[in-house]
């Protein structure tokens, strides 16, 4: 757990909106002269009193910094980043955080639900390969980033927890969660796990791997 | 946000290296102690006597509450991982600069010629206890060393900081009553 300092947050420029899917947004913004960072790692984006954490999902090699936001209905923050135009002012912290891939011999498995998939994009963009990817959402629509991932991935495996087991739609995805997947159709070994996405799905999918996968390493990114 | 995730309800909690072993391991038992010393630490500068020559005591509390942090993400790194990359190598200069400091703090006292019982002004009794925590996690620490789960470059400086540390929060506790106007209280055995 963090406090930030206020005196070293950067005043960004937004430059770009792309929308993800509807509701999700990836955010660009132009890159502060001395900003350098780590993929998977995040900043806190700060509107007046609100703030709140995102994983930078640019590589480091690229100019600007961007962002990925499922806007909450109703939510205090995000309807304004959803009504944002390119040209307006924005306070970010520095990058901070240790969620950053460690190349290994164990073979890697991210795990994201929603937008946690944002440092994976950020891992692949800056060149990590080879990995398999279980990426948890609840329509084939959030699958956010899908053909970035799925070619520098060895396996890509949609988890799609509102899709019918006979829905012939999403070529490869399972039909339910993360962490049924990995009770029931992982193959038992060591592996080093990466965990990003809502608190819940963190704490089952450990409680799974302590179980099954008891040599593994694992390494977790919370959001709530 | 949340403090709890439930991921340790089991009894296992993870490195900072990524492996899950558990609560009970000597590892876990060695960075504990260094949280324990870092908290106690808290409360020792929270305790400094409202003098403005404190201040000084103030900033070094600030920096060694830094530096136990480097030392608990030491510890908490399986050596060799690739996680050790991402850690600010420990080196001489850690003990280096609190032996500048007890030579600073001592510079002031008189000579002591009897045991003290731990105590006086409320911030003097902190750093005794300081003091105290600092040994444990030093023996802790040694355990691991004695295990080979050690074996990083910087465990030597580690070991020799955690050493020099308990010495300068003996010295501190001195300076403490100094500072507040109060003697130390001798043994007499």
């Amino acid at each position: 757990m963090t406090v930030r300092d206020d005196r070293h947050l950067h005043t960004v420029v937004l430059t770009r909106r792309r929308r993800l899917a509807p509701g999700t947004l990836e955010l660009y913004f132009d890159r502060p002269v001395g900003f350098t960072f780590k993929p998977g790692q995040k900043i806190t984006l700060v509107d007046k009193d609100l703030r709140r954490d995102y994983s930078l999902v640019n590589s480091p090699r690229e100019s600007h910094l961007s962002i990925c936001v499922r806007i909450v209905p109703g939510g205090r923050l995000t309807p304004i980043l959803d009504r944002a135009e390119c040209g307006e002012n924005f306070l970010i912290s520095p990058p901070f955080g240790f969620f950053i891939f460690q190349s290994a011999h164990r073979r890697a498995v991210f795990v994201a639900t929603g937008t946690g998939v944002a440092p994976f994009a950020a891992y692949v963009r800056s060149g990590v390969r080879g990995f398999h990817l279980l990426h948890g959402v609840s329509s084939e629509r959030d699958l956010y980033y899908a053909d970035e991932l799925r070619k520098s991935a060895d396996a890509y495996t949609p988890c799609i927890s509102g899709m019918r087991s006979a829905s012939p739609s999403a070529d490869g995805a399972h039909a339910g969660r993360v962490t049924d997947y990995l009770q029931n159709r992982l193959p038992p070994g060591a592996y080093d796990f990466y965990l990003c996405g809502r608190g819940d799905m963190v704490r089952d999918a450990t409680r799974i791997i302590d179980r099954k996968f008891s040599d593994s390493r694992v390494f977790t990114e919370v959001f709530y | 946000m949340k403090v709890y995730t439930g991921t340790g309800d089991e009894g296992k909690t993870s490195l900072f290296s990524g492996e899950r072993i558990a609560k009970n391991d000597a590892r876990i038992e060695s960075y504990g102690c260094v949280d324990e010393l870092n908290a106690v630490v808290g409360a020792l500068a929270a305790a400094l006597p409202e003098v403005a020559a404190a201040d000084a005591v103030r900033t070094q509390l600030g920096r060694i509450q830094s530096d136990l942090f480097q030392v608990g993400a030491w510890l908490a790194t399986i050596p060799g991982s690739p996680a050790a990359d991402h850690l600010v190598p420990f080196t001489i200069a850690y003990p280096q600069w609190v032996e500048e400091q007890i030579d600073l703090l001592d510079a002031g006292l008189e000579p002591l010629n009897a045991f003290i019982l731990p105590g006086g002004h409320p911030s003097a009794a902190w750093a005794h206890l300081a003091r105290t925590v600092c040994r444990r996690a030093e023996r802790q620490t040694l355990r691991l060393n004695d295990q080979d789960a050690l074996a990083f470059h910087g465990a030597r400086e580690l070991l020799v900081y955690l050493n020099r540390l308990s010495d300068y929060f003996f010295v501190l506790a001195r300076h403490c009553n100094r500072l507040a106007g109060e003697e130390d209280v001798p043994w007499h055995g």
